[in-house]
């Protein structure tokens, strides 16, 4: 994002100054220090309340954790589902998103309404009405529920994100290409697609980690048979077992969000992102 | 010139026989694109929403009130959906207010702590929900890190929100903050500094000019960053799950456990259609306010 300067006189700017400074450490302790404390946690072998820090650090419950069954079977399986998300996503929604910046037709815009519609609706009470159809065709506690699940509010992503990504493209480029004799697959893979490339990207990463660390879908559809790795942290957290269990399969999960939000971070100053996640 | 070019000029430029073949296929095109995410909405969203609906109007094949007489008849699902509605409201509200004042800030600051706001403001996006749960029962809970910090400089009067609503808005603002600030960082962006210099000129206060130069040109998105704010928040489970108390439940919990652990279908689906109805005028306000700004969007980008 560009922050234009304001022309101010000089007072105004210890008063930002301090403002800022206000914000900022709200910020810390709101955001920041929550997940701070769970990475102490989850390499504190010992930490008794009335010491403000980990008496002992050590790594003794990532052996533990990564030991039992319950993490070791449904790690594999939550990486399966996860990639079959966002690669089917992908299939669907990647070529409307196209449609829908690049194409003048017909009934566009009644489709644009339907997509933005399909948001409107509030997210769990709709997991339930499929969930009861899919327990009337019996199948509950299967993967594919689990995944058609995760799938419907994958687009979310997958069609705004592009789709802004698309409008964004520099059409004289593809009409030069195609001046001097490019072929439309080759204006599409040469041209069109690099410029479009990190946006769809950043989506096609949101669609793995939102379908990775999905609760509720998985949840109601997926259980008792299908237990992805969130779902064994849902039970480690409430049956309050071994803190450090929580702490270092949340400092585990969260590796890849960390990659993802190195990544994202040029995607932050790009209006595409803010254009796809607020549209 | 291509299909996609004739169908955008879509004038009656390109006569007779060739042009209509042309638009027609272009038509197809589009169709056979656009076609399986729209089948998606239709097949996992418009279905399963419309027979909720209607289904739950019927009682063994004959148009029936009993379920929502069950349902309203029942001292615990009024409440339940009071508590819900309240929640979702006051998470909403203090969204609106936390996300107003970290927008303004990054739109019209230039300090250097600009970047590290942005940055954090908007991390967690980047944590899943569970994750974020987890992380404030370690923080705020019984034995968490501030009650234990706060007895080290004798303070012991301190109360958990840690499965009280309390928490439960807590984590929903906490999870939901990133959506809200990058959605009025998108509106604020389309303030003009000329507007506020000039007001400024004219000897106009902050106060001034937020609530007469930008509040008004802001409106919309500040709109549609609450609509969003509640039909995500009154749509989430797993924040209030492990955060909330456990009566009066979130909607969300409550049909859960009818679904899964009670095995009662009906009464589940009788729940969601409350909450859908409970959300159709906000879901109303923000579908046509999108649809407006998508269109407005789509016309510049010509």
């Amino acid at each position: 994002m560009s922050i234009a300067p304001l022309a101010g006189p000089l007072p105004r700017a210890s008063r930002d100054a301090l403002g800022g400074a206000v914000l900022l450490v709200a910020l810390i302790l709101f955001i920041a220090a929550p997940l701070v404390g769970v990475l102490l946690w989850a390499f504190a072998e010992q930490w008794r309340p009335p010491a403000a820090l980990p008496t002992q650090w050590g790594f003794k419950y990532w052996y533990m954790l990564l030991a039992r069954a319950d993490v070791q079977q449904s790690f594999p399986l939550s990486l399966t589902l996860a990639s079959i998300v966002t690669a089917l996503s992908a299939v669907i929604c990647l070529p409307a998103a196209y449609a829908l910046a690049r194409l003048d037709f017909p009934g566009r815009r009644l489709i644009l309404l339907s997509f933005i519609t399909a948001h409107a609706f509030p997210r769990f009470p709709l997991y339930v009405s499929i969930a009861v159809i899919f327990l009337s065709l019996g199948l509950i506690g299967t993967a594919p529920a689990v995944v058609a699940v995760q799938l419907v509010f994958s687009m979310l992503y997958m069609i705004w994100i592009p789709t802004a990504a698309f409008r964004g493209v520099d059409r004289r480029l593809e009409e030069a290409a195609r001046d001097v004799g490019a072929s439309h697959l080759t204006v599409l893979v040469r041209i069109t697609l690099p410029q479009v490339a990190p946006a769809i990207g950043a989506a096609l990463l949101l669609t793995f980690m939102n379908a990775f660390y999905e609760v509720e879908g998985a949840l109601l559809v997926g259980i008792p048979d299908i237990r992805t790795l969130p779902i064994v942290m849902l039970s480690l957290i409430t049956g309050q077992m071994i803190v450090q269990y929580g702490a270092v399969l949340s400092a585990m999960l969260w590796v890849p969000s960390l990659i993802l939000l190195i990544f994202a971070r040029r995607m932050f100053d790009s209006r595409t992102f803010a254009a796809g996640v607020t549209t | 010139m291509t299909a996609a070019a004739l169908a955008d000029s879509g004038t009656p430029g390109a006569s007779g026989a060739r042009g209509v073949r042309a638009r027609r296929r272009a038509l197809l095109r589009a169709a056979l694109l656009v076609a399986p995410a729209l089948a998606m909405v239709a097949i996992f969203i418009v279905v399963p929403a419309v027979m909720s609906m209607g289904g739950t109007f019927f009682v063994g094949g004959k148009p029936s009130l009993a379920n929502y007489q069950d349902f309203f008849g029942n001292p615990q699902s009024v409440q339940n959906l009071r508590f819900t509605v309240g929640v979702t409201l006051i998470s909403v509200g203090i969204l609106l207010v936390a996300g107003l004042t970290i927008a303004l800030y990054l739109r019209f600051s230039h300090t250097r702590l600009v970047g590290a706001i942005q940055i954090l403001a908007l991390f967690p996006l980047f944590v899943p929900s569970i994750v974020a749960s987890f992380a404030l029962i370690r923080f705020l809970g019984p034995a968490g890190w501030v009650p234990t910090l706060l007895r080290l400089v004798g303070i012991t009067a301190y109360q958990t929100p840690y499965l009280h609503a309390s928490g439960a808005v807590i984590g929903l603002v906490w999870q939901e903050l990133p959506m809200t600030v990058l959605m009025l960082m998108a509106g604020l962006a389309q303030v003009s500094n000329r507007s506020i210099e000039a007001a400024r000129d004219c000897g106009a206060g902050s106060t001034t000019i937020f609530v007469h130069i930008v509040l008004p040109q802001i409106f919309r998105s500040v709109v549609v960053a609450g609509c969003i704010g509640f039909l995500d928040i009154i749509g989430s489970f797993t924040v209030p799950y492990i955060l909330g108390p456990a009566a009066p439940q979130m909607m969300s919990i409550y049909m859960q456990r009818s679904f899964s652990e009670l095995h009662r279908a009906a009464a589940s689906e009788t729940q969601a259609t409350v909450t859908f109805l409970v959300c159709i005028l906000v879901g109303a306000i923000y579908t046509a306010f999108v649809f407006r700004d998508s269109v407005d969007n789509a016309e510049l980008a010509k």
